[in-house]
């Protein structure tokens, strides 16, 4: 059984436990290519207009892999961490996907608590059962899955450079090259080295969070928050740049939380939508890196 | 000894010559109209007839077009418009603490605080409120757009307009118009949403201390100036070359640059009679089909630009970013 699955959304963060799993249960695996124009213009045909660029990015690479595959996976991610949750966008997401796109191949859309072993498992035990019926190998499977993700190591961490910038928001902005234009190159190339949320602890994190009037209800704010109020108290960095797509409803209020919190520290929002023409973010991104050295000197 | 900055943005192109005090000598203002090429061009027969044997040692380019024109003229500096508009406003006056500019497609907010800039804000993704809009609506009231300005002066009270979104503040005019409001109580009101929208969003959050200096385009509406000053409490300062600060600026980073490298890239006054072409074309070199623009001047290819990976823009060896 071929099982196809899509690069967009949280491929970036969980991509080594879904293609370990599916993989060690013996299925042939098709994974759309890096978000490219024609995935885009997929997405942006398919996909309903109020959506947000990250999730019609996502329906082009469900429209790319639709007729390549048996079974597709549209991960229904509820939780990734207790008493949080994921933006609304991906309980809804097999709906969507399953009324916009016509033609569409079996799904797999089981919702994804992955909080602790145990409540991910049931979700690995089904699925398994789709593929193969042979209980051990599913258990083996999930196990290696498991392994290989917490083996992962994702982000920047690069202060090697004269200049440091802490680049936040959803991981599908920050990690699709295509979305957010090739910003940490634009900024490697200015002389300007990018930290991302996954290296800073978990804990430290925490510690940032426990500072808000009530806890975080998405864990993206959480991130989102913890991180660049961790970077901001301890200095770490020169400035720091927010990624936002358009319309998004959680960082509508994470921006203005993180605002509070730092103060006059230098902050950039950039806004990213369909538009592919780069002059807009070029002269964003360059008078933001001006600023911080023209502050240093 | 002069500098030349261009500042090529989306409804105009601006050329400046400063001389070694930095004092404006020239200053040429031309609607873009989808062609900065051409513009650029146009600005070239002007100085050329003007000014062919001075000796130009700095040249600087900015504006959202302002990797073509420093390709097409050979600049020294090629700068984003924040940095260039600072740069400009802080030569005229040490104690500018805070930059509004308002252009074309794009209005800013520059928060200048010990003559370094400490904050800035752009519009984002929409340009309601920017020059275009302003011209679109004194096309369809048929008025002048540099009268525009005084109408709304006119007017005691303004009409209240929806300004978050320039669609729906174009319909709001459109039914108050149908209502019988004159024509100077709308554009009075239009102003004041304008100003609203600017400071609620572009604005929002920024500490607007004065001097406050108002650049671009639209700093010459008049009406725009004194919703501005009705807004903020105080007055605000037109700078009297307000609509070629980003060129001025360009000009001024571009001696910085020429003095640093201790030459200059520029190429002359005689690109006014070259003949330039632009295709664009779709690359098939990867998945991604990048639009492709190639620059041609008398059948030489001199750039291109759009690529991601550099496969073509490198081609050539061009000044982009630095």
């Amino acid at each position: 059984m071929i099982v196809g699955i899509p690069k967009g959304l949280l491929y970036y963060k969980y991509y080594p436990f879904f293609t370990t799993f599916f993989q060690e249960l013996g299925s042939e695996l098709v994974i759309s290519p890096d978000t490219n124009k024609d995935i885009l213009d997929e997405g942006v045909k398919y996909c309903v207009d109020d959506a947000c660029l990250p999730v019609k990015v996502f329906h082009g690479h469900v429209a790319y892999l639709k007729d390549k595959c048996d079974i597709i996976l549209i991960p229904r991610f509820m939780q990734v961490r207790s008493r949080e949750y994921i933006c609304p966008k991906f309980c809804g997401l097999p709906e969507m996907i399953k009324n916009s796109i016509p033609k569409m191949p079996r799904i797999i859309d089981k919702p994804i608590y992955a909080i602790s072993r145990r409540k991910l498992y049931p979700w690995a035990r089904e699925i398994g059962r789709i593929i193969t019926k042979d209980k051990k190998k599913i258990k083996n499977a999930f196990n290696t899955a498991l392994i290989k993700q917490d083996k992962f190591k994702l982000g920047f961490n690069d202060d090697s450079q004269q200049l440091t910038v802490a680049i936040v928001g959803h991981p599908y902005n920050i990690f699709d090259n295509y979305v957010n234009m090739n910003i940490v190159e634009k900024l490697n190339r200015l002389g300007v080295g990018v930290v991302t949320e996954e290296v800073v602890e978990d804990s430290l994190i925490d510690e940032e969070v426990k500072r808000l009037y009530k806890r975080p209800f998405w864990t993206f704010a959480r991130n989102s928050y913890g991180f660049a109020s961790n970077v901001y108290r301890e200095n770490k960095v020169n400035g720091i740049i927010y990624i936002s797509s358009f319309a998004c409803g959680i960082d509508s209020v994470v921006i203005e939380l993180i605002k509070e919190r730092i103060g006059n520290f230098p902050f950039l929002t950039l806004k990213i939508d369909e538009h592919t023409g780069e002059a807009g973010l070029d002269t964003r991104v360059e008078a933001f890196v001006d600023m911080l050295g023209r502050e240093i000197k | 000894m002069y500098y030349l900055g261009v500042d090529v943005g989306s409804v105009s192109t601006n050329l400046v010559l400063l001389d070694g005090h930095m004092k404006v000598v020239e200053k040429i203002y031309i609607r873009t109209k989808g062609s900065p090429i051409k513009a650029v061009q146009e600005g070239f027969k002007i100085l050329k007839d003007k000014y062919n044997n001075v000796k130009i040692s700095g040249v600087g380019a900015t504006g959202s077009g302002r990797h073509i024109a420093a390709t097409l003229i050979g600049a020294d500096a090629v700068k984003n418009e924040i940095t260039s508009h600072a740069v400009a406003a802080l030569e005229i006056d040490r104690d500018v603490k805070t930059i509004i500019e308002i252009g074309g497609q794009d209005s800013k907010i520059i928060i200048i605080r010990n003559g370094v800039v400490s904050d800035f804000a752009m519009n984002t993704v929409c340009a309601a409120g920017t020059g275009s809009f302003l011209d679109r609506q004194a096309e369809r009231l048929d008025i002048p757009i540099e009268e525009f300005g005084d109408y709304a002066l006119n007017s005691n009270i303004g009409v209240r307009i929806a300004g978050r979104c320039a669609v729906f503040a174009e319909s709001d005019m459109i039914h108050k118009q149908q209502l019988g409001y004159n024509k100077a109580d709308i554009i009075r009101g239009l102003c004041d949403a304008l100003v609203r929208n600017y400071l609620n969003n572009v604005g929002k959050g920024k500490e607007i201390l004065p001097k406050v200096f108002f650049q671009g385009g639209v700093a010459a509406n008049k009406g725009i100036k004194a919703a501005f000053e009705r807004a903020l409490g105080f007055e605000i300062i037109v700078p009297k070359d307000y609509n070629v600060m980003g060129a001025i600026g360009a000009a001024i980073l571009g001696k910085e640059m020429a003095e640093k490298e201790r030459k200059t890239n520029f190429k002359g006054f005689n690109l006014a009679d070259s003949k330039f072409e632009s295709n664009s074309f779709e690359c098939s070199g990867c998945s991604n089909r990048c639009e492709v623009v190639k620059l041609i001047e008398n059948n030489q290819e001199i750039g291109c630009f759009g690529d991601r990976c550099g496969k073509w823009s490198n081609r050539v060896k061009s000044i982009l970013i630095k």
